[in-house]
């Protein structure tokens, strides 16, 4: 086995509660290498022998990353671990440095579309997965005092935020929200939209 | 005491929801539950309740996740997701019972013996499967006694 280097450079990367691990290519000329990836968690590591679990997607595979988001479920510390593969041969185990916790993961801002339809103030949010709850801020422009607040526990494509003044500007901001892991994004950039109509038409 | 956790139900109610059927397959006796028998946790006052569900967490870490191991590596990944979860969730509840020092009143102290009693009386694989088929049963609870 020794023949067959272990893969190097392996690492994780986690935004929005998606976890990828990656590592480097092992070249042996005019041959296809494949990879196995194993995962283990601290239940593994205190309670179990300190086993490991396959993944069966990236079992064999010739790719050069893997999707480890359905096994990182649980917000404590993980090892991962990438063997080379090439027939009967197989090389050590390449292993994380450290442990990976999802509560590591990078937060974006939501991608947010405040829309004025007619006097009514509306919102639109990218969906970011299941993890995710949003807090979405709302104000009268020029009435930063007043600010308003919706919590959403779901994404559902439009939500209606308040009824607007003729003519009036209001803006909007959101973060998302991981309860999993206590955690939030920065904002979003601010939104502002103008009412339909102006003010001299209600004097009428 | 009263002890508010943020736990992933969700999470943990679909890691299990995926497992359930194959698990309940590996657990011939029907006739005998270790959760509910003779009495069912909804019997438990809500005094007792941060204690026992610590206990009871504990009984999963400590006894039951690990005799649960399958030739299936879907089912071993999802035991482990939830094995992995409920140790967060235990970790998270003990700090929060010795803040608020949640005394186990005697019925607690009672209905977990009991629940011991009742795994220790089946063979240690045969109990651990029975345990983990009932997970729902633990998890109704203690959404039900939110």
């Amino acid at each position: 086995d020794a023949l067959l280097p272990a893969p190097q450079r392996i690492s994780i990367l986690s935004t929005n509660m998606k976890h990828f691990l990656t590592w480097s290519p092992v070249i042996v000329q005019g041959a296809t290498v494949r990879y196995s990836v194993e995962f283990q968690g601290e239940y593994e590591r205190e309670y179990a022998n300190g086993s490991w679990i396959p993944i069966s997607e990236c079992s064999l595979t010739t790719a050069t990353i893997c999707n480890i988001t359905e096994d990182i479920s649980a917000t404590v510390a993980y090892k991962l671990r990438v063997r080379a593969e090439l027939g009967a041969t197989r090389s050590q185990w390449g292993t994380t440095k450290g442990f990976f916790n999802r509560a590591m993961t990078s937060l974006t801002p939501p991608l947010l579309r405040a829309v004025a339809e007619g006097h009514h103030l509306l919102v639109e949010l990218a969906d970011m997965g299941p993890s995710f709850q949003f807090r979405v801020l709302y104000w009268r422009k020029g009435q930063e005092s007043r600010v308003q607040q919706k919590l959403m526990k779901e994404v559902s494509s439009v939500v209606h935020l308040d009824t607007m003044e003729a003519g009036a500007e209001y803006c909007v901001k959101a973060q998302a929200h991981v309860e999993a892991i206590n955690r939030s994004s920065s904002f979003s950039p601010t939104q502002c939209v103008r009412a339909q109509g102006d003010r001299s038409m209600w004097l009428v | 005491g009263a002890c508010r956790v943020s736990m992933s139900m969700t999470e943990i109610r679909a890691g299990f929801a995926a497992i359930k059927a194959n698990i309940q397959s590996r657990d011939p006796i029907r006739t005998l539950s270790i959760l509910s028998h003779p009495h069912s946790l909804h019997k438990v006052q809500s005094s007792d309740r941060c204690c026992i569900t610590y206990q009871l967490f504990t009984f999963y870490v400590d006894k039951v996740f690990k005799h649960c191991r399958t030739e299936d590596s879907f089912v071993n990944r999802k035991i482990s997701s939830i094995a992995n979860s409920f140790l967060s969730a235990r970790r998270r509840l003990g700090q929060c019972r010795e803040q608020n020092n949640c005394v186990c009143g005697e019925e607690s102290t009672e209905k977990f013996k009991q629940i011991l009693a009742n795994y220790e009386g089946l063979n240690v694989t045969s109990a651990a499967m029975k345990s983990l088929g009932e997970l729902d049963i633990l998890l109704d609870w203690m959404e039900k006694s939110r």
